[in-house]
C-alpha cells in the first residue's frame, strides 16, 4: 500500500475559505508540516485543490511523528573511540 | 612565474607582528578573560572515585547499569560503504596527502567546525557521555584541505578517506549570566541566572588514509 507524503509549502493564509478548509481537511495547519494518506482518487482531489501550496510525494509507507523527527536529525558525526576507564 | 612567487614570498614575510592587534585582544586570547578557570568535572551518574583507582576493589561493580541515561556514542552506527572513489579523487588524494598540514571543517550534529590537528575546539554544548581522556572519532566532514588542494564532499566524505581523532579535555563554563525578567505595572523582578557547560576537545590526530587501505 502506498501513501501520499503531503508537505505544506506555503501557507494558506488569504487564500479562499474553500482552499483553507481543503488544507484543514487534510490536517495541514502550518508550513513544512507532513502529513500521509494512503492512494485514493479523495485524496487525490484534496490534493489537487491545493497543489498550488504543497510538495507530494509517493512513498511505501507511512511514518510516525518520531520517525519524522528522526529523520531530521543531524548525524552526531563522533563516537567514542577509547573511553578511560570509570 | 618564477619572479612573482619570489616577490609573493617577500611579501609575506613582510607582515611584521606590529600589524596584528596585541595578542590579548585576539580572539582565542580574549577567551581567557570571558571565562572561568576550567574545572574538570566528574562524569555524571553512575560513577564511583573507586573506578579509578581500581585499588580498591569492593564497590566497583555496581556502575554498569546506571550509565544508560548518558550513554556515549560508541560503535559506528554503519559499516564503511563500500563506493569506489571517483577517478579524479584517486588521482588527486595523494597529492593531496603529500602536503604538509591539512585541515578538516568536521561536522558535529550537523555543525561545521573547521579545523586542523592541535587545535583546541570549544564545543557549544556540553557532550552528554564523555569524559576527560575519552577519544573521539570524528567521521563526518564536508571538506579536507591543505594549502593547495581541497577535497570536498556532496554534502560530505567518505569517511574511509581520513582519520580524524578529538580527545576530551575537560568542561569550561561561562560566567553565571543574570537577566532581569518585568512585566508591566508590576513590580516584581525575577532574575533568571545561567551559567552553561562546555565540552573542550583537542584535535589530537589527522591523517589522510593512502588509496590502497582505502580500496581494500
Amino acid at each position: 500500500m502506498s501513501f501520499f507524503r503531503i508537505t505544506l509549502t506555503r501557507s494558506g493564509i488569504g487564500l479562499p475559505r474553500r482552499t483553507r478548509g481543503v488544507l484543514e481537511a487534510l490536517g495541514l495547519r502550518y508550513r513544512m508540516q507532513t502529513v500521509f494518506y494512503p492512494v485514493t482518487p479523495e485524496v487525490a482531489g484534496q490534493i489537487m485543490k491545493v497543489k498550488e501550496l504543497v510538495s507530494v510525494r509517493e512513498v511505501d509507507k507511512a511514518l510516525t511523528r518520531e520517525e519524522l523527527r528522526e529523520e531530521r536529525r543531524p548525524d552526531p558525526g563522533y563516537y567514542v573511540e577509547s573511553a578511560v576507564p570509570r | 612565474m618564477l619572479s612573482r612567487t619570489i616577490r609573493k614570498s617577500i611579501l609575506d614575510t613582510r607582515i611584521s607582528p606590529s600589524a596584528l592587534p596585541p595578542t590579548f585582544l585576539l580572539p582565542y586570547r580574549a577567551r581567557y578573560f570571558n571565562n572561568t578557570a576550567q574545572h574538570v568535572e566528574p562524569p555524571t551518574d553512575g560513577f564511583n572515585a573507586s573506578q579509578v583507582a581500581p585499588t580498591s576493589s569492593e564497590n566497583a561493580q555496581p556502575a554498569e547499569s546506571t550509565s544508560s541515561a548518558t550513554s556515549p556514542i560508541t560503535a559506528p552506527t554503519s559499516a564503511s560503504s563500500t563506493a569506489t572513489l571517483s577517478p579524479s579523487v584517486k588521482e588527486l588524494l595523494p597529492l593531496l596527502a603529500a602536503q604538509p598540514s591539512h585541515y578538516i571543517s568536521a561536522h558535529i550534529h550537523g555543525r561545521p567546525y573547521l579545523v586542523t590537528a592541535g587545535d583546541i575546539v570549544r564545543l557549544p554544548f556540553r557532550m552528554p557521555g564523555v569524559v576527560p581522556g575519552d577519544v573521539l572519532r570524528l567521521n563526518r566532514a564536508s571538506s579536507l584541505g591543505s594549502r593547495d588542494y581541497t577535497l570536498k564532499g556532496a554534502p560530505y566524505l567518505d569517511e574511509r578517506i581520513f582519520e580524524c581523532r578529538a580527545r576530551v579535555m575537560g568542561t569550561e563554563s561561562e560566567p553565571m549570566r543574570f537577566k532581569e525578567k518585568t512585566k508591566r505595572r508590576n513590580r516584581k523582578v525575577n532574575v533568571v541566572k545561567s551559567k552553561h557547560k562546555f565540552t573542550i576537545l583537542r584535535i589530537s590526530e589527522l591523517k589522510i588514509n593512502d588509496l590502497e587501505s582505502i580500496e581494500s
